[in-house]
């Protein structure tokens, strides 16, 4: 069987009909977007692939419930959509319940400096970059990350979001602006104040 | 056209959205105007740097672990039940709770009465919906007031 030949809808139906190994084919058809989507997402490589993971388990317990001609590849980013936005949420009440309890978390993950990925990382603008992307609001660092690493149009974010055009329009928008300002302060050396209101 | 309505547009326009008049009269407008033109400018540094992030490292057992780890497919009658069971703890546990409450207030009379409320928590990492606790149980994770 041809892999690249056949259409998502063709290896979900195969894989509904008893054939689960054909699952592997819409694993190593998105495993790399949905990983880098996250990774852009979370800011932490690690929590990333596990989240991914995840992400496909569920996609596969929920498979009958895919409507073909449906767009598989919208119906997987709102999976891990939502699965990315949960672990967010976690982690924010995980850093809100340890400061209630009086104890700070050894590495509380939103606090953390950025994951270096490679040595070419340690280059400072993209640590400020990975920073700046962390620190957007969710909406708006969702619709960049789907917009920039994804390129997907504005109508597939509205597929994957649920949001009208003119909505990502102006949250993509905003995200950059917020973004150049970030990086301006950065290297202009306005981090302290930045750093005080995080505090 | 002025230059507040330009610069919101210059995003779209950078990313293909515009339809062709407004692309256009977005081009024009930047050719002449200097404001803009730095504005765009930096649109496209921004871009630039945002494409340089890498992306993750290629995992190569990553499609072996996913497969490893599937479990098989629930079939309808098992997912009812599953439902089921869930509808039921819920219950039991929303149920339990009032009844220790009642007969908590029904030894402690020599007490003042308080208003007696529960509060409803989601029990996320069960999937287990909502969880009834009592207010005294929530105070204790209260913030303290001065």
């Amino acid at each position: 069987m041809d892999e690249a030949r056949l259409t998502d809808d063709e290896v979900v139906a195969s894989v509904l009909d008893g054939r689960t190994r054909d699952f592997e084919i819409l694993v190593r058809r998105y495993s790399g977007k949905i990983i880098h989507f996250i990774e852009r997402m979370t800011a932490d490589s690690d929590e990333s692939r596990s989240i991914a993971q995840d992400v496909f388990f569920k996609i596969y317990q929920n498979l009958s419930y895919y409507r073909a001609q449906n767009n598989f590849s919208a119906f997987i980013f709102k999976v891990a959509r939502n699965m990315t936005l949960n672990w967010l949420h976690r982690q924010k009440r995980t850093v809100f319940f340890s400061r209630l309890l009086g104890r700070e978390l050894a590495r509380p993950p939103l606090e953390q400096e950025p994951p270096r990925i490679s040595p070419q990382e340690r280059d400072e603008r993209e640590r400020a970059l990975t920073l700046g992307l962390r620190r957007l609001p969710e909406e708006q660092r969702l619709a960049l990350v789907l917009k920039v690493y994804l390129e997907f149009s504005y109508k597939q974010i509205g597929e994957v979001t649920g949001w009208s055009v003119p909505k990502i329009e102006t949250l993509i928008s905003r995200a950059k602006a917020r973004l150049k300002k970030f990086i301006l302060l950065q290297e202009s050396g306005g981090e302290p104040v930045l750093q005080a209101r995080d505090k | 056209m002025n230059c507040q309505r330009i610069i919101r547009l210059l995003s779209a326009y950078q990313d293909g959205e515009l339809d062709a008049a407004r692309a256009r009269e977005v081009e024009s407008h930047v050719c002449g105007c200097a404001a803009c033109r730095a504005e765009w400018d930096g649109l496209r540094e921004l871009d630039r740097r945002l494409r340089r992030l890498p992306p993750p490292g290629a995992d190569p057992f990553f499609a072996t672990r996913v497969m490893a780890g599937l479990r098989p497919f629930p079939a309808g009658k098992w997912r009812l039940l599953q439902a089921v069971v869930h509808a039921l703890v819920f219950v039991l546990i929303f149920a339990g709770g009032f009844v220790v409450q009642t007969a908590l207030n029904g030894r402690s009379a020599a007490r003042p009465a308080t208003d007696s409320t529960f509060s409803a928590v989601l029990l996320e990492p069960f999937d287990l919906g909502l969880l009834a606790v009592h207010d005294d149980t929530m105070r204790l994770f209260a913030p303290e007031r001065p």
